[in-house]
């Protein structure tokens, strides 16, 4: 624990000096800071054994309901005698004037006095004064005490007849007040009083917390991606999140009576429809592939669904479509839609990325080189490589990352070279090999989240301190 | 993707040859098939939806025979000519399902597990290939129940025939209105009045496609002999279908006979395989491999496939359920499998390219650490919100709304036209945290065009009771002079849903409208449960800091 001290403890130790015992209050008053500053200041030196603190209880008193009446009227057992002053009478008699809980105190409290003697005739209990009765003791406490609470009023002998009027139904009303008396311990005592004011601070005390304004981050691992992908050679493409089907399916030979393209799965806009579609060419071109490779009527009307993009490659495949590059590595990156229930692994949207490599002599080894490279320079250093299935690629891979605090396997990206079947009718020539996925996923291994819709939650507490676990 | 459950031992033994679960466990993945769990003697795997002959473990077990080198090559497929099993069809069937084509199988033995795997691929086979049963669909009956020759034809739909799980005789219509299969794939025959029916030679109905069979022939496992028929709006589809029900039937030790299919554009099906001849180089090729002609034939073997060398070329042997094989690129695959994904190692391409990023993401960059070091939180939002969030509790006009159909949530329905009221909305999910409060967003929003217009909107918001007007202006041309070098300007505006009359401007810039800037609206903020002063503006940052 260090021993510099703040200022405000260094104001209590010097008062303390001077006046050994002091309460919180005076410490306060004397000091002029506020009872907040005096409260911490003397927690600080308790947590340091400079101080010591004792807690004392002090009581106050005042009247209660039935304390004011009796205070006015007198105790029961006072009106009592009073009754029988000119005479026993029965109980019956007393009873018309003494009712209830003030009829039994009445008796219990005059016999216990030793004021009345209580007979048995044959007309019922008469009751009789004893002797000539003084101001007992309860009455005299009762008359210390008003509405208003005070304390120090009382003699020693006064503690009885208090606790006994304090049982007595709503006599008494007591307040407890503690109050904390602060002294200096053994070591407090003996703090240099000169070295305390070498304007010095405490410079291992807990500070508050500050909040950083900061980049999403999920966001932070989208730019963590881009910014990779633009390392490796990529160039990055855009285009709408709004797309005709026929880009996002019929250009991708994906057949219009397929699964993947009913209202299920996919986000169909009401009453949208594409005005201009692609090129004449590239229509009949494609129309005439579904029709070879399905054997179905392509209707264009179909493709003329607006959806929105069920992937980036709809922006990739018109980009290679129009621009038709000999060379080229591209990426498109971002917000893709599927109409899935939410759940901790699905969203309804969310980032995709998708590179492309087009040449002439590149090969698949390639593609998963480039792949390797770029999860190493993420942070992700065990890879293999699995086949699998994507309708638009052949020979299609998923990639397989293992992560150390999962201690398993995880699918992330997936890869493949586009189908002749994609290529060909959108007179692209060159082979063109992508590769991409999902970002949502590796930003939920970077920041150690296992429920994906915590990403677009936007809570703050989890803004401000979401930090990077790998 | 589909999912299969299998049984290890029963794997083991289908595949013969010695081999323990762990080869069997270790080797699935590089057929393509993920493992999905993992019990004591179960495995799940997911399988591709253009391989249904993974639908069952004998088409697995005949993948893994391959590619673990047990049992190489194209497997053979015998089919009797002989016998008199013939099915006429009926031209009445042309304007409802015009193709039946199917496969007389026999001395074969169905365990439980076996009808299991069958009723599997079945389903598979229905839902992908079939397009829910539209395109095709499958019938399996007993053989031994059944008199030849059978008649593919038409019915009127108050037909009557007792039904496959049933004992009592319903009418056509009966069967489409109670039953689950028929309420769910009756939409298939649409509103004809004429339905198909297969019958035999005594008269009896043997199947109502593609709802359901007949009770008279049920399959049981005493069951020997099998009648396979598929019927369908595509030839080339349920024969396709009908290949993989032979296969896998063939793996559950069936042997063949034809059954001849006559009439009405319809014909015996033919299950001779297909041949691709091509080159090694181009393969290995777009591999980055360098292996001879032998060793790709060799790889092809292994995936199950056909080969020889012929000449310099590869003549290549496709069975007639590999349907999913197209062309060359298919074959490329086929070879990188038998090679071994695991033994094709990433390699690094010498051309060198210099990447770029777009710039509409340079200048977003650009804004977000602007923003952050101003003191604001980015957040993000879907850009598929609710009605709720972006019109109602703004208290906008909702008119120019675009909806998405059938949206399987509630808060996903519209696109956005504006950030703002998404920000609100956080704002209102943090209430209980510590103020100021002080987020932006930057994205994609919405709007009617042709047919639709997207642009990219920043917004931004500070809630605290200390904020107000001249702070957020002060922010925006800040950051507008700052990033971009732009000077904005406000101009008074009588009145805007989101913000407090007298309290809300246009932003200029050029004397062109960019944006609104305000305090927000007192109803808004009670609507959104927010219960401290907000100030927020929106621009449109095409045609300001990029196209």
């Amino acid at each position: 624990m260090s021993h510099v001290l703040h200022d405000i403890e260094k104001q209590i130790i010097k008062l303390l000096k001077s006046t050994p015992n002091l309460t919180e209050e005076q410490l306060a008053q004397e000091t002029k800071l506020s009872m907040d500053q005096i409260r911490r200041g003397v927690e600080w030196l308790r947590q340091k054994n400079l101080a010591d603190v004792t807690e004392i209880s002090h009581f106050t008193y005042a009247l209660g309901k039935n304390g004011l009446d009796a205070k006015k009227n007198g105790l029961p057992e006072r009106r009592l005698v009073t009754l029988v002053q000119n005479g026993p009478k029965t109980f019956d008699e007393i009873r018309s004037s003494l009712q209830g809980l003030d009829f039994n105190a009445a008796i219990a409290h005059a016999k216990k006095n030793d004021w009345i003697n209580i007979e048995k005739t044959d007309t019922g209990s008469m009751i009789s004064l004893k002797q000539e009765t003084t101001k007992s003791s309860d009455e005299y406490v009762i008359s210390l005490l008003d509405i208003e609470p005070v304390a120090d009023v009382f003699r020693d002998e006064d503690a009885k007849p208090l606790k006994s009027l304090m049982e007595r139904p709503d006599f008494i009303i007591q307040h407890e007040k503690k109050t904390k008396t602060v002294s200096l311990s053994e070591t407090g005592k003996n703090i240099d009083l000169e070295k305390l004011d070498s304007g010095a601070i405490d410079v291992e005390a807990d500070v508050p917390h500050v909040h950083a304004a900061r980049i999403h981050p999920l966001k932070d691992t989208i730019n963590e991606i881009r910014e990779t992908f633009v390392h490796l050679g990529f160039s990055e493409i855009n285009g709408n999140l709004s797309q005709s089907s026929f880009w996002n399916f019929d250009a991708l030979f994906t057949p219009q009576d397929h699964p993947a393209r009913e209202l299920q799965d996919t986000f169909y806009l009401k009453d949208l429809n594409a005005k201009q579609l692609a090129t004449p060419t590239q229509i009949k071109n494609v129309s005439n592939a579904h029709k070879k490779g399905w054997r179905y009527y392509w209707d264009i009307q179909e493709a003329r669904k607006m959806v929105l993009r069920t992937h980036t490659t709809c922006v990739t495949i018109k980009h290679l479509a129009d621009k038709k590059p000999d060379e080229a590595r591209i990426f498109s990156l971002g917000r893709v839609f599927r109409n899935e229930k939410l759940s901790f692994k699905h969203l309804a949207e969310f980032n995709q990325v998708e590179g492309v490599v087009v040449g002439k002599h590149i090969t698949l080894r390639d593609l998963m080189g480039i792949q390797k490279e770029f999860y190493r320079k993420i942070g992700l250093t065990k890879v293999k490589f699995w086949p699998t299935f994507f309708p638009y690629t052949e020979p299609s891979l998923q990639s397989m990352v293992y992560n150390e605090k999962l201690g398993k396997w995880i699918e992330l990206f997936g890869m493949g070279i586009f189908r002749p079947e994609v290529t060909k009718p959108l007179g692209i020539t060159k082979p063109v090999l992508a590769w991409g996925g999902g970002i949502e996923r590796i930003a939920m291994l970077k920041f150690g989240l296992d429920d994906v819709r915590e990403f677009y939650n936007n809570n703050l507490s989890w803004l401000r301190t979401a930090t990077k676990c790998q | 993707m589909p999912v299969v459950e299998l049984s290890l031992s029963r794997l083991q033994k289908l595949v013969g040859k010695n081999t323990n679960k762990k080869q069997i466990l270790d080797t699935l993945p590089f057929l393509g098939l993920d493992i999905e769990s993992l019990g004591r003697n179960t495995v799940r795997v997911e399988y591709s939806p253009n391989r249904p002959d993974y639908s069952t473990d004998f088409g697995i077990a005949l993948g893994l025979q391959g590619i673990l080198g047990i049992s190489k090559g194209i497997l053979r497929l015998n089919i009797r000519k002989q016998g008199n099993y013939e099915i006429k069809v009926d031209s009445s069937t042309s304007k409802v399902r015009p193709f039946v084509t199917g496969i007389i199988a026999r001395n074969g033995s169905l365990d439980d597990k076996a009808v299991k795997q069958i009723i599997n691929m079945q389903e598979d086979l229905h839902f992908g290939l079939g397009r829910k049963r539209k395109k095709s669909s499958i019938g399996v009956h007993d053989l031994d129940r059944i008199s030849f020759p059978l008649k593919y034809t038409t019915t009127s739909r108050d037909h009557r025939l007792v039904p496959l799980n049933s004992t009592k005789e319903s009418s056509i219509s009966e069967i489409l209105r109670d039953s689950e299969v028929g309420r769910d794939y009756g939409s298939i025959l649409g509103q004809s009045a004429k339905v198909p029916i297969i019958t035999d030679a005594k008269g009896q109905t043997i199947s109502f496609p593609p709802i359901i069979n007949a009770a008279l022939t049920t399959v049981t496992t005493k069951t020997k002999n099998l009648l396979v028929e598929v019927t369908g709006i595509d030839k080339q589809s349920a024969e396709d279908m009908l290949s993989v029900v032979v296969v896998i039937l063939q793996g559950a030790g069936f042997q063949f006979s034809q059954l001849k299919v006559s009439g009405s554009k319809n014909s015996t099906p033919n299950f001779a395989p297909r041949s691709i001849v091509f080159d090694a180089d181009p393969v290995n090729k777009i591999l980055g491999l360098n292996i001879s002609g032998s060793m790709l034939v060799s790889c092809l073997k292994k995936c199950r496939l056909g080969a020889v060398m012929k000449g310099k070329k590869i003549q290549c042997t496709i069975p007639r359920y590999r349907f999913d094989i197209f062309g060359g690129m298919d074959i490329v695959e086929e070879v990188a499998l038998g090679y071994g994904i695991d033994n094709l190692k990433p390699a690094w391409p010498a051309s060198v390219h210099i990447g770029e990023k777009n710039a509409t993401s340079e200048r977003l960059d650009s804004i977000s650490r602007l923003m952050t070091g101003l003191g604001f939180m980015e957040t993000l939002n879907s850009t598929l919100t609710s009605e709720q969030i972006l019109y109602e509790m703004t208290n906008r006009d909702s008119s120019q709304i675009i909806s998405v159909a059938s949206s399987k949530s509630q808060e996903h329905t519209i696109l956005r036209d504006l950030i703002l009221p998404g920000l609100l909305e956080n704002l209102s999910k943090n209430i209980h945290e510590t103020y100021p409060q002080k987020f932006f967003e930057s994205g994609t929003v919405f709007s009617k065009g042709s047919p639709i217009k997207e642009t990219t909107n920043l917004a931004c918001v500070s809630a605290s009771e200390e904020t107000n007007f001249s702070e957020m202006k002060s922010i925006l041309q800040s950051l507008l002079r700052i990033g971009f070098s732009i000077k904005c300007e406000t101009k008074t505006l009588s009145g805007h849903a989101l913000f407090s009359q007298g309290r809300v401007a246009e932003i200029t810039v050029n004397k062109k409208t960019v944006g609104y800037i305000g305090e927000l609206d007192s109803k808004v903020l009670e609507n959104f449960k927010i219960r401290t002063r907000v100030v927020g503006f929106e621009i449109k940052l095409n045609g300001l800091i990029f196209d």
